[in-house]
């Protein structure tokens, strides 16, 4: 039964902000749309602590658990955040289990593990469907498809007699023809069965053919008494039988690398995504707009400031910040600025890469989490750098949060993504035209008041970062409060040694061989460490060295810090000697 | 000024809390410990009302008992619309009525179920259960009728009453008393949109809705 | 296991071999016999007009009116402390945990609320050991969005109880008697699996601590009643206004115990999804398994 695609509730369940509570098979669902329509069917579980999803909140493109408050992104039910800790990106793996749904004559089908396509029902696809009302019943499928063979109702145009001959065809397991012959003229009913538990379940019937508006009404609620009274011999005949156990739905683990505290962010480099380039279209002067679309399956969670890895067609490889809002997973969108002394990146993208042109890609990182505790939120952005604020900005705004995005561009026709800007309305505000001492002076105006728990994230040209970074600090906003994108390591990573690591506090030691990171050693031996960036750049995956000499190929440590070599990034950092003991 | 006799986690008294709210009527709250101090049972509240429950409001000296007839009053007195207790219009009266009665019903099964299992009240259990999954197919029957013309409330008026305050919180905290609301997805919807009505608030037990859609 | 009557009774002897709040004393109406169950036994209790406090099991059915000490019943061991009448069914340490505090002449202590609730006992605990859920669950009382920082805590075991120290979280009215938002301090120990306790700075004392706890009776595996104790320095507010404060706390904590799939606690860490400030619970899980606990949870 689990292999069926079986009709967990109707589409007219689902109002938008909405969260349905289904089950099927023992197994309780979530149910929700999203405001583009899309339908989630999950797990009624949330993963952090076991709460029902079904008493969380729909905002239209998140759900977010009544516990903790963390929210899991429509499409993929990934985790987007945390709110106990509102400056780590949460892993990429935290996933609520989902299931495959599709809408098909006016209700929603599912299945455990559904093998082929939502079959079709033939007199279905040959009128317009119009759908009964459900009905829950207290007894076991079985014995409601068997009981439906004692059924009886009216055709439409004879509501007011009764007697009418019926027919009974049965089409599968769970769902039984009925067609009501009277007067010369037939009315014909699928009713589906779901399987709610082993002595639960509700009957969804579907008319072939929509009746005459008037009498809609007359037909809905004649077929809801002749469903009553049925359920009630059902139910009669239930209470006579034998009592079932209820059945019950195996919860599956989570990835052990989950299992253990304390996990920041932590994920493993994935192979590459094939996408295909959907849209690309000129959104400002020199900068063009490019959405992926998956090939196969969909695409992974991601959180506002994250970014991806795009492999171009020249082998180069170059990061985009994603601009995306909550929820939206259809497709990724990045903005590409063509640079005047590009070595290639940029004006591959601008000039080689088409529409359908199929790239690979890397799974959204985020080396740039966004808090969301923040009273207020400053977001500065110059130029291109306005692309990950962008993805923020639509994050606040659709949470209701308080924020100003203050975009300093060259002139009006430089300003890009216009759409999302106007969608944001007055919190937004364009700087356009100023020489470098008029972006100062604006700033010195932005920045002029900081207050308690507020935050800055600022992206854009080196100079402006520059000068944010000192105008903030000359205002008095702690270090803490100031955001800016990792710079990203560029160096050459030699990845051939192979050597020895000595886990102190676990006692354990492993072999790192050449092509292995001393990171996914570690996590192959189910020893959790947090990891962000995973190219030693972001500090995450820090480890202190107690002895060996480390190799650092990060970016993170300063010199000095470096000299003084207890510490290193595993994600890249190896060692030319023997061993390293580390304080793990 | 109206004081409230009042009890937080009591349904009955919240029913006055939430209709006081949307009206956005002030009133003074008088804490009475129901438990585990049983203050309501004592002789000095006896006094208040002699049959010993709340909640009792006093308006200026005049003093009303009783969950149901209170919401009567209140909305009679204080929603100068005529929406919340529609006086004026015959059929609308007569189902508001009618579905006040309902919620007597809902209150005596889902909500004495809930006193059952909170506070250990001795009641049989099985029975209460099953008398308001009885009123609950009921009322989910009747609000997927309604959705189909385009109401959204009990009553046929295009506006919440009296009446939908009533039953709602008796419904709202059925799980509770262990009454799962599963099979009734009509019942659900109609407690997202109670929960949007504006100056809603809640009881302890029971969450905000989410934000309705942008229209 | 199962009684006579054929149903399952606990057999965990980490469990049945400790002592358990049934009662607040003050609420226990004298020479009457009240009935109960605890860890699926059905048993009664009585307070005798001079005072003494008695217990026994009883059959499942059992409809006796009055005891004396002298009644021939099968007698279990009782306990008074901190307000509320303690029984066990099994072989229990001599003596209930100690609550200093509960002997300090300035302080209230009374019983909040005895309430019922479908969880497992840990799963209760669980809950009233996290600090993350209160802007959330607990709106506007002990927590506000957007402030849902937990900050990092140290977690240790102490003489053989689990303490959780240095935990600090933002309160936009911490109790009755304050106003306006703080950072609260927190202090949480477990001394036994189903009792649990905080210290929170208290608003009428800088120095000192107030104290709640949570005092879990377990009815079934799946079903509890839970008393909420408090010891607070809060010498301005009435009964009735601290009672008012903590079941309301307690009353939005309620919906969502009883919504947590599976209502016993998983042991198993790859059940569920911990992060940092989970930290409590990781180790309070921990703790139940090195006492190899196994009734209200689902073992690793
Ligand atoms: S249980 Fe869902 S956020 Fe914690
Ligand atoms: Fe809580």
């Amino acid at each position: 039964m689990t292999e069926a695609w079986h009709p967990v509730a109707a589409s007219s369940d689902l109002p938008l902000r909405h969260t349905f509570h289904g089950q099927l098979l023992g197994r309780e669902l979530a149910i929700w749309r999203a405001d583009g329509g899309f339908v989630n069917v999950w797990e009624n579980r949330c993963l952090h602590r076991g709460v029902r999803l079904s008493i969380g909140l729909n905002d239209g493109r998140e759900l977010q658990c009544q516990y903790h408050g963390w929210r899991y992104a429509s499409r993929t039910a990934g985790c987007t955040y945390i709110p106990a800790h509102p400056a780590d990106a949460p892993a990429r793996t935290i996933c609520n289990r989902s299931f495959l749904a599709f809408e098909r004559y006016g209700l929603v089908w599912t299945g455990e593990s559904p093998a082929g396509e939502l079959p079709t029902v033939e007199v279905l696809e040959a009128a317009d469907p119009f759908g009964l009302r459900n009905l829950p019943v207290n007894a076991s499928a079985e014995l409601v498809i068997e009981m439906l063979h004692g059924h009886g109702f009216q055709p439409n145009a004879k509501l007011d007699n009764f007697g009418a001959e019926i027919a009974v065809q049965s089409y599968g397991e769970h769902c039984r023809v009925l067609s009501a012959m009277a007067g010369g003229s037939t009315t014909t009913v699928v009713f589906f069965v779901q399987p709610v538990d082993a002595s639960r379940s509700v009957i969804r019937p579907v008319m072939v053919g929509v009746p005459e508006p008037l009498v809609q009404t007359d037909v809905l609620r004649h077929h809801n008494a002749k469903l009553t009274e049925l359920r009630d011999r059902i139910e009669s005949e239930a209470a006579r039988l034998p009592a079932l156990q209820p059945l019950s739905a195996a919860i599956e683990q989570v990835p052990i690398h989950l299992s253990e505290v304390p996990i920041g962010a932590i994920g493993r480099r994935k192979a590459p995504l094939r996408v295909q380039v959907a849209r690309k279209w000129q959104t400002a002067t020199d900068i063009v707009a490019i959405e992926f679309e998956s090939i196969d399956g969909q695409l992974p969670t991601f959180q506002p400031g994250a970014h991806i890895d795009v492999h171009l067609p020249n082998g180069l490889v170059r990061q985009y910040s994603l601009t995306n809002g909550p929820g939206e997973l259809t497709h990724y969108r990045v903005g590409v600025k063509l640079e005047a002394e590009s070595r290639g990146g940029s004006a591959s993208l601008h000039e080689t890469v088409r529409e359908g042109d199929v790239v690979a890609i890397s799974e959204p990182r985020n080396n740039f989490p966004l808090r969301r505790d923040s009273l207020r939120t400053v977001l500065i952005a110059g130029g291109i750098g306005v692309t990950p604020l962008l993805a923020m900005a639509q994050a606040l705004h659709h949470n209701d949060l308080r924020y100003e995005l203050h975009y300093f561009a060259r002139a009006d026709d430089h300003v890009a993504f216009r759409t999302i800007l106007d969608e944001l309305g007055d919190s937004t505000q364009a700087h356009l035209g100023l020489s470098p001492g008029g972006t100062a002076a604006e700033l010195e105006r932005i920045l002029d008041q900081p207050g308690h728990a507020e935050h800055v994230y600022v992206c854009g040209p080196g100079p402006m970062l520059e000068a944010t970074r000192r105008i903030a600090a000359d205002r008095g906003w702690p270090d803490e409060a100031v955001h800016f994108e990792y710079f990203q390591n560029a160096t050459e990573i030699d990845d051939t040694t192979s050597f020895e690591i000595n886990l102190a506090r676990s006692a354990l030691t492993l072999r790192v061989g050449s092509g292995e990171t001393i990171l996914e050693v570690l996590h192959q031996h189910g020893v959790s460490l947090g990891s962000s960036c995973e190219q030693g750049a972001c500090g995450t995956c820090s480890v202190a060295v107690l002895d060996g000499e480390p190799l650092h190929q990060d970016v993170y440590l300063s010199e000095a810090e470096r000299e003084l070599g207890d510490q290193m990034m595993v994600c890249v950092s190896r060692t030319n000697g023997k061993s390293l003991t580390l304080d793990i | 000024m109206i004081t409230l006799y009042n009890w937080d986690l009591s349904v009955n008294c919240y029913k006055q809390r939430l209709l006081l709210s949307i009206l956005d009527v002030e009133y003074e709250s008088i804490p009475v410990d129901f438990y585990p101090g049983w203050e309501h049972k004592s002789a000095e509240f006896k006094r208040i009302n002699p049959l010993g429950h709340i909640p009792v409001i006093v308006d200026d000296g005049y003093k009303l008992r009783d969950a149901h007839a209170i919401l009567t009053y209140l909305a009679s007195k204080y929603d100068p619309s005529g929406r919340w207790y529609p006086a004026s219009d015959p059929h609308l009266l007569g189902e508001t009525a009618q579905w006040m009665l309902f919620a007597e019903g809902t209150t005596n099964t889902a909500s004495a179920a809930r006193l059952h299992v909170n506070l250990g009240y001795e009641f049989d259990i099985e029975v209460l259960r099953e008398g308001a999954h009885e009123l609950f197919r009921a009322l989910d029957e009747h609000l997927w009728f309604r959705e189909r013309e385009g109401l959204d409330w009990v009553t046929s008026s295009p506006h919440p009453t009296i009446a939908d305050l009533a039953i709602f919180p008796d419904v709202m905290l059925s799980e509770e008393g262990g009454i799962s609301r599963l099979d009734y997805p009509a019942i659900r919807r109609w407690t997202d949109r109670v929960r949007r009505i504006e100056g809603f608030v809640v009881m302890p037990g029971m969450f905000e809705a989410a934000k309705g859609a942008p229209k | 296991m199962t009684t006579a009557t054929g149903h399952a009774v606990c057999t965990d002897p980490a469990i049945l071999n400790q002592w358990y709040a049934v009662a607040a004393i003050p609420e226990i109406s004298v020479a009457q016999v009240h009935r109960t169950r605890l860890l699926d036994s059905s048993v009664a209790y009585s307070v005798t007009a001079d005072g003494e406090c008695l217990a026994w099991r009883t059959a499942p059915n059992d409809a006796t009116v009055t005891v004396d000490a002298s009644s021939q019943l099968d007698w279990l061991p009782t306990r008074t402390a901190f307000g509320y009448l303690w029984m066990s069914v099994g072989e229990p340490p001599p003596d209930v945990f100690e609550v200093q505090e509960s002997a300090e002449p300035d302080r209230r202590t009374l019983n909040a609320a005895t309430i019922g609730i479908a969880v497992s006992a840990p799963r209760a605990i669980e809950n009233f050991l996290d600090m993350a859920h209160f802007p959330y669950v607990h709106p506007h009382m002990l927590g506000e969005e957007p402030h849902t920082e937990v900050a990092d805590y140290t977690t240790e075991l102490r003489n053989g109880e689990l303490w959780a120290v240095d935990c600090r979280f933002y309160q936009p009215k911490a109790a009755v008697s304050s106003t306006e938002g703080v950072m609260a301090e927190y202090l949480y120990r477990v001394p036994s699996p189903y009792c649990a306790m905080l210290y929170k700075s208290s608003p009428g004392d800088a120095e000192r601590m107030d104290v709640i706890g949570i005092f879990v009776h377990p009815i079934s595996e799946e079903f509890v009643r839970a008393n909420l104790f408090l010891c607070l320095l809060d010498d301005v507010s009435s009964d009735t206004t601290i009672r008012r404060f903590q079941q309301t706390i307690f009353s939005q904590d309620k919906p969502i115990l009883e919504n947590q799939y599976p209502k016993r606690l998983p042991l198993d860490p790859r059940a569920e999804t911990p992060i940092r400030a989970d930290k409590m619970a990781i180790a309070y899980r921990r703790w139940l398994t090195d006492l190899g606990v196994t009734y209200g949870v689902i073992p690793a």
